[in-house]
């Protein structure tokens, strides 16, 4: 049982001018499941493996419990970390494996026995204890690395995309068990992805980073309905948020020609930002197809026929230029390809100042 | 290329193969020549693939072989050089005669003390060398290229540079060192020959170590390492628990390469200790009982024979120990 802060934490790694984790302010409480996402590169890792210990924080320090861990050996911690490749202990057995970090601790053989036999029952590794972890199936592996996690009973679990490895289909229903586990067991934990999915499916918060940088940390819901800037409305949320270049013109916002109507707040907010570039963007499910010939027109170029839902790809004349909206239909939705379609906006619409700020 | 038959009227089908054009004619009987044709072909691919390989291998015959067949066979004589002719075969007694040959026994003896004592060292000392290797410091690339040397140096210089340089009771390093610390001068080679001869072996063979254990070192997961420093492992726990089992295979693998080469070491012998007794191994016996004096050719034909077959033996069971240590690893 943990928190976790990590105040105003930098990470440059040598040879190298820009930090991969600039001035990292995060507050992580007790018991919080925090999703640490992000693209390839924006530095999740280096976060992560700073409070694991792994590497050096050139500025700021970072606290667990309030005591401040910034220059103690990973030993010290009482972390556990699941790693993206699962790193198992290669000549050891399941058990051997997951017993490692009780005997490193000089915990009694049967103790610790009956530590890892309590972790092989909740994780169904019972049949593999004596196995070495090469004659073992990906997700297997994987259920071998969470439990040399959970045999210590640590202050914070670290996940660096430990599901990345596992096919689509055992990934979702991994997902699923290990936030399970985290909310039965109750500990911290740090978790690393790129897959937004997996970010909203499990994260009680979401930070989402951007070159070394935290561009926002919140719940899912909020993020998904008050992104901070023009980089998260696109980062989350599939398929990704319509984002357009729109030119302000008599302080009024034009896709395809078409107004577009805003709040009187956000008339106000948006009437106060100098410049003329402004993004707009609106959500695929607040995009509708109208019947009377109003709104946006355009054609149906691509169909993503999903089953229950479609998801069409409409080429619109925007400002002198081919711009492409995605709308979301109901499964069985009648357009098609090459479709001439006219589109009224149904839900919110986010405006950003040209900096990339929302409005 | 290939040409599909049914592709190309039959009556012109030619078929182009490494640049030499053929007009085949029995390709017009259909589907039967045609299977005759691929055969044909395969043989001339096969030829094609061990014709380059033949002289190398008929000179790894010639120069492997038939020596050893030779050998066999003077090792059942009594040849030697003062009663040249008639050789006279005498079936195994010149094994018969080993056992009682207390000369053999002490060459064998030395031998095994040698080869042991300098595989052993120079594998602990290249470990060594490799872990201190294995991490990241400025002018790492020059430090590993000096500590290669040793290696690339010839049996006979590396003999002579020692015996002169380091051993020597006038010019000697070691005895420099001794005369500054008031110790009298030692003639470590007439003194303590076999521990000499060794400690040469051990100076040539650590680099050959050192590179194939780095190898080991450096083929680890980096992540494996981090896992176990989170779990609590220190420094020494992680080498002990995870690192040396996975540097095993790289360990049998620096001991049956050393211990193959070190059984016939003969220069490093012959350069520092000569003909005095003490470090006389296999090998250097076998010489002076033949070439070396003794002229009894005959006999040491047994002897080569018998650290031919050691070895033999040696390197099957390393081999088996390596190869059953790699499958269970893959
Ligand atoms: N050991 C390292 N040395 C130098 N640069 C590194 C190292 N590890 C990561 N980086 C750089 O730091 C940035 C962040 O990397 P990382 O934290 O691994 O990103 P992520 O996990 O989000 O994909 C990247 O630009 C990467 O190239
Ligand atoms: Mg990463």
């Amino acid at each position: 049982m943990a928190e976790v802060r990590y105040e105003a934490a930098s990470r440059i790694y040598p040879g190298s001018e820009i930090p991969a984790v600039n001035k990292l302010d995060l507050d992580i409480s007790n018991g919080e499941l925090l999703v640490l996402v992000g693209p390839s590169g924006s530095g999740k890792s280096t976060a992560l493996r700073m409070l694991a210990g792994l590497e050096t924080v050139n500025e700021g320090s970072i606290h667990i419990n309030d005591v401040d861990v910034t220059l103690k050996p990973p030993q010290d911690r009482d972390i556990a970390m699941v790693f993206q490749n699962y790193a198992l202990y290669p000549s050891m057995t399941v058990g051997e494996n997951m017993g490692f970090a009780l005997k490193q601790a000089k915990v009694p053989k049967e103790e610790r026995a009956a530590q890892v036999r309590e972790a092989a029952r909740i994780l169904d590794l019972e049949p593999y204890l004596d196995r070495k972890p090469k004659n073992l199936s990906g997700g297997q592996r994987q259920r071998v690395a969470m439990g040399r996690a959970i045999v210590r009973s640590p202050q914070v679990f670290l996940m660096d995309e430990p599901l990345s490895n596992l096919d689509a289909k055992l990934r979702v229903q991994t997902r699923t068990e290990l936030a399970d586990l985290q909310a039965r067991l109750g500990t911290t934990m740090v978790y690393v992805t790129h897959d937004q999915v997996e970010a909203m499916t499990m994260g009680h918060r979401v930070a989402v980073l951007k070159d070394g940088i935290l561009q926002q940390v919140a719940s899912p819901r909020e993020l998904y309905r008050r992104p901070k800037n023009r980089f998260v409305a696109g980062f989350i949320g599939s398929p990704a948020m319509n984002l357009l270049d729109v030119d302000r013109t008599d302080g009024q916002f034009r896709i395809a020609g078409t107004t577009i109507e805003l709040t009187d707040e956000m008339k106000a907010a948006a009437s106060a930002v100098e410049g003329t570039t402004f993004g707009v963007g609106v959500r695929p499910e607040h995009l509708k197809f109208t019947s009377d010939g109003s709104g946006m027109a355009g054609e149906v170029v691509v169909v993503e026929a999903l089953g229950s839902e479609s998801f069409l790809h409409v080429k619109v004349q925007h400002e002198g230029r081919d711009e492409l909206l995605v709308v979301h239909e109901a499964g069985d939705t009648d357009f098609g390809r090459g479709d001439n379609v006219t589109i009224a906006v149904t839900g919110p619409v986010h405006v950003f100042a040209p900096d990339g700020d929302s409005v | 290329m290939y040409v599909r038959p049914e592709l190309v009227s039959s009556s012109q089908l030619t078929i182009v193969k490494g640049g030499i054009v053929m007009s085949n004619a029995v390709a017009d009987s259909g589907q039967k020549s045609h299977a005759d044709e691929v055969k044909r072909l395969e043989r001339r691919e096969g030829w094609k693939r061990r014709l380059p390989i033949l002289p190398a291998l008929i000179f790894t015959i010639v120069v492997t072989q038939i020596p050893f067949l030779f050998t066999l066979f003077y090792s059942l004589t009594d040849w030697r050089l003062d009663k040249p002719e008639p050789r006279e075969f005498i079936g195994v007694e010149n094994y018969g005669s080993l056992p009682g040959d207390k000369f053999f026994r002490d060459a064998a003896w030395i031998s095994v003390q040698m080869t042991v004592m300098a595989v052993l060292l120079s594998l602990i000392v290249g470990t060594l060398l490799a872990i201190l290797l294995d991490r990241k410091f400025f002018g790492q690339g020059f430090v590993r290229t000096l500590l290669i040397t040793p290696f690339l140096v010839m049996p006979v210089v590396a003999g002579f540079m020692w015996k002169t340089q380091m051993f020597g009771a006038t010019f000697g390093i070691l005895n420099w060192i001794l005369n500054l610390f008031g110790f009298e001068s030692i003639e470590f080679a007439t003194k303590y020959p076999l521990a000499s001869v060794v400690v040469v072996l051990v100076w040539q063979w650590s680099p050959f170590m050192m590179l194939i254990v780095l190898a080991g070192l450096q083929g680890q997961d980096t992540s494996v390492l981090e896992a176990a420093r989170v779990d609590g492992a220190t420094s020494f726990g992680i080498f002990r628990q995870i690192t040396f089992p996975q540097l095993r295979p790289f360990l049998e693998l620096g001991t049956l390469l050393g211990a193959i080469y070190l059984i016939q070491v003969y220069d490093h012998i012959e350069v520092i200790v000569g003909g005095q007794p003490g470090a006389k191994n296999l090998p250097f016996y076998i010489a002076q009982r033949s070439i070396g004096g003794g002229n009894r050719f005959g006999l040491a034909s047994s002897y080569s024979i018998i650290v031919v077959i050691a070895s033999i033996i040696i390197a099957n069971i390393g081999l088996r120990v390596l190869s059953g240590l790699l499958e269970d690893d893959s």
